[in-house]
């Protein structure tokens, strides 16, 4: 079936809300309302597209790319046409934020769990991981890569929000009637319902459900980096899970969320956590950038 | 400034990389892209067509196919073309009233009664109609709605119609405006029509003799009118809108192939002489339509309008649309009701006992006092779309319609026992065909 594990679901007179599981988030493709099988037909192409991309590049799966690459550390790999663009786009991140946005600073979670709890990591830990965080590192000559050993990669920043333009690009090449695809909050929508514009809300850091920030979203995408939950407190300071590849340590000031309003989700993710990484610059980034943004401190 | 210009330069070529991104994939995705003329054609246009079968009892009959497409750009702007086709034929009312003798009619082709081709005859006590009416109509509309602002957008159409004897041609213009975050729509919209009148066998001297044969050359007629708009979001379930219409219309009002019987006292029939309307009528109109939507399977649809002209016609409609969704929204039923009534028109005479004193005359029944109900009812199944649309629509409809007229004119003694005001009871049946 082609339509297993999608649930359809009214929102008021006007919409549907085709709703889905992928990349451990709540995922829906929103609608206006028609038959439930023509709203399922529509949903099932943006969901299969998304249950790809989270299995091609899960860092959690054994049958990943992901995992095939760092199984092969330390030889040369060729890799197929999709994620020799996804580098691509990695490389000229990294270049473009001074090496900021690095998809290589993963290995960090090692030490680094943001759990609530109080438990800072060893300065020495930290820095003993350094070494292994760089894109300039890596051997990338497309389509080949020598993953140098220790180093990993891991395409979770950019993954959601690719899957998002991807799945829109495959159902705006199928129909002309407004949609919107949301991936955990990461979303893109081709075109104003006729009853109005799509409605878009942003949770507050400190509730977990009430929206603080509700939006009317023509179309476009937006895209969120940043989750209030994830920290650490020790001594009345408090940690952010956002790690600068070059210190290992989380950036001071950065807002404790970031949502950014641009054409694909693409860049609009990238915007945002270019903006998080920031830290308290995150403001003056965006405004700098000419960037349409919505900040949670 | 120049740390602007370079953040600024960041972002551009931010957006430069996700386009490349997202080009070499979608480049190679296993999705194969949708290529092809007709697929493109499908894609981004909207098409409805409907096939339309009307039957009166008695009288005419038409069928009419109808095509429209729409394209909608998601900006705001869109642009709709459509075309009709009707054929007509039957038998139609002349205007003469019921007689206890057997009256000959010449056809409006006729330039005097002598060729017998020409003639028709109505049995007594039968509603006379001209058993010859035929009429083709082509019509052909476009308009074009383009965005001005975020909140504005301005409407062009234009509408041109061909018939036998009958040519026509429009155009409209109109702005729209959002307010009050887009929960309030405010348009004004002008337009503009001119019509020429070829009747069939030339135009009849109004107020002339039937069997004199008086006729002159072509007519024509002008129409302008001005329509005023509101529409409210009341909740996000109700929708409410008003409308304010003035039209004027100038020139050849009159209907060339009808005329009015003149009896004497004691009923008898002695002759027929053509109407005649004045050449210039005002109308006014007010409309008020809410539509409610109050489950996920039951919306309503509830109008009035009000119409008032200087001829003293006024009129009343309302009008109920109930859909019921069935399964999952995939098939509905629409029962429809309309109620119609209208005073008749200053002018509005059953027959002329004597010569009138009045300049203007007509026996049309479209003139008259009367009273309707309409009765419909629509279901529609959703099917899966052509090609990539996600859905079609095939739908069928029927609807009857029963019209009394309210004349309350003294008749003649001798005329009492005819059903000189029979009415009309029409059918329709349409099918439609959205995809």
């Amino acid at each position: 079936m082609p339509d297993e594990g999608l649930v359809v679901e009214a929102r008021g007179a006007d919409l549907l809300a085709v709703r889905f599981t992928a990349m451990a988030s709540p995922c829906e493709v929103l609608v206006p309302s028609m038959s439930h099988h023509a709203a399922l037909a529509i949903a099932a192409v943006a969901a299969q597209e998304t249950w790809r991309i989270e299995k091609k590049f899960s860092r959690y799966r054994d049958d990943s790319i992901t995992a095939w690459m760092h199984r092969n550390r330390g030889i040369a790999i060729e890799v197929d046409e999709e994620t020799a663009a996804l580098m691509d786009f990695a490389s000229r991140c990294f270049d473009l934020s001074e090496g900021l946005f690095d998809i290589t600073s993963g290995v960090l979670r090692r030490v680094w769990r943001f759990d609530g709890s109080d438990r800072i990591p060893d300065a020495a830990a930290v820095a003993a991981l350094l070494p292994l965080i760089g894109f300039a590192k890596l051997q990338w000559n497309p389509p080949r890569l020598l993953l140098p050993e220790g180093m990993e990669l891991d395409f979770g920043g950019i993954g959601k929000e690719y899957a998002v333009d991807r799945a829109y690009e495959l159902l705006a090449a199928r129909h002309t009637i407004p949609f919107l695809v949301n991936l955990g909050g990461d979303l893109r929508a081709n075109r104003r319902p006729s009853h109005g514009p799509w409605q878009v809300g942003i949770e507050r850091p400190d509730t977990e459900r009430e929206p603080s920030l509700l939006l009317d979203l023509e179309h476009g995408a937006l895209a969120t980096s940043g989750d209030s939950r994830r920290y650490l407190l020790r001594d009345g300071v408090r940690y952010g899970h956002i790690l600068h590849p070059g210190t290992g340590w989380p950036v001071p000031g950065a807002p404790r969320s970031v949502t950014v309003a641009a054409s694909s989700c693409t860049e609009a993710g990238l915007l945002a956590t270019m903006a998080l990484l920031h830290g308290s610059r995150a403001r003056a980034f965006l405004d700098e950038e000419g960037a349409r943004y919505w900040v949670l401190q | 400034m120049q740390l602007k210009t370079d953040e600024a330069q960041l972002r551009r070529r931010l957006i430069a990389a996700s386009c490349a991104l997202l080009a070499t994939s979608a480049a190679h995705s296993q999705e194969a892209a949708i290529t092809g003329f007709v697929q493109d054609v499908l894609k981004e246009w909207q098409f409805e067509s409907a096939l339309a079968y009307y039957h009166e009892d008695g009288r005419i009959q038409a069928v009419e196919p109808v095509v429209s497409a729409g394209r909608d750009y998601g900006d705001g702007g869109s642009i709709g073309l459509n075309f009709t086709f009707d054929a007509l034929s039957g038998s139609s009312p002349n205007g003469a009233l019921p007689s206890h003798a057997p009256q000959t009619f010449a056809s409006p082709s006729a330039k005097s009664f002598t060729s017998a081709k020409h003639l028709y005859t109505t049995a007594p006590g039968n509603l006379p109609v001209d058993p010859n009416y035929s009429d083709a109509r082509v019509a052909v509309g476009a308009d074009w709605t383009l965005p001005l602002t975020r909140l504005s957008r301005l409407t062009l159409g234009g509408k041109v119609s061909f018939e036998d004897d009958f040519y026509s041609g429009s155009a409209n213009v109109a702005v729209a405006h959002d307010f009050n975050d887009k929960n309030t729509t405010v348009s004004f919209g002008v337009n503009d029509e001119s019509d020429i009148i070829q009747p069939i066998g030339n135009t009849p001297v109004p107020l002339s003799d039937y069997s004199a044969f008086a006729k002159e050359g072509n007519k024509s007629k002008n129409g302008v009118g001005a329509l005023l708009g509101v529409t409210q979001v009341m909740t996000r379930n109700w929708l409410t809108e008003l409308n304010l219409s003035v039209d004027r219309f100038t020139g050849y009002l009159n209907d060339p192939y009808k005329f009015t019987s003149i009896i004497n006292s004691a009923g008898g029939t002695t002759g027929y002489e053509y109407e005649n309307r004045p050449d210039q009528r005002v109308r006014k109109s007010a409309y008020w339509e809410n539509r409610v939507s109050w489950s996920y399977r039951l919306s309503t649809a509830l109008s009035l309008r009000y119409m008032s002209d200087d001829w003293g016609v006024r009129s009343d409609t309302a009008q109920l649309h109930l859909r019921w969704s069935l399964s999952d929204r995939d098939r509905y039923v629409e029962p429809t009701f309309r109620w119609y009534r209208q005073t008749a028109a200053d002018f509005f005479t059953p027959f002329i006992l004597t010569k009138p004193t009045t300049d203007f005359e007509a026996s049309d029944s479209r003139l008259a006092a009367f009273h309707a109900m309409t009765y419909g009812v629509k279901y529609a199944q959703k099917l899966p779309g052509l090609g990539s649309r996600p859905e079609s629509e095939i739908s069928i409809r029927a609807e009857y319609y029963q019209q009394t007229l309210d004349v309350r004119t003294p008749v003649p003694q001798a005329l009492q026992g005819l059903d000189l005001y029979p009415g009309v009871k029409a059918v329709l049946v349409q099918i439609g065909w959205r995809f």
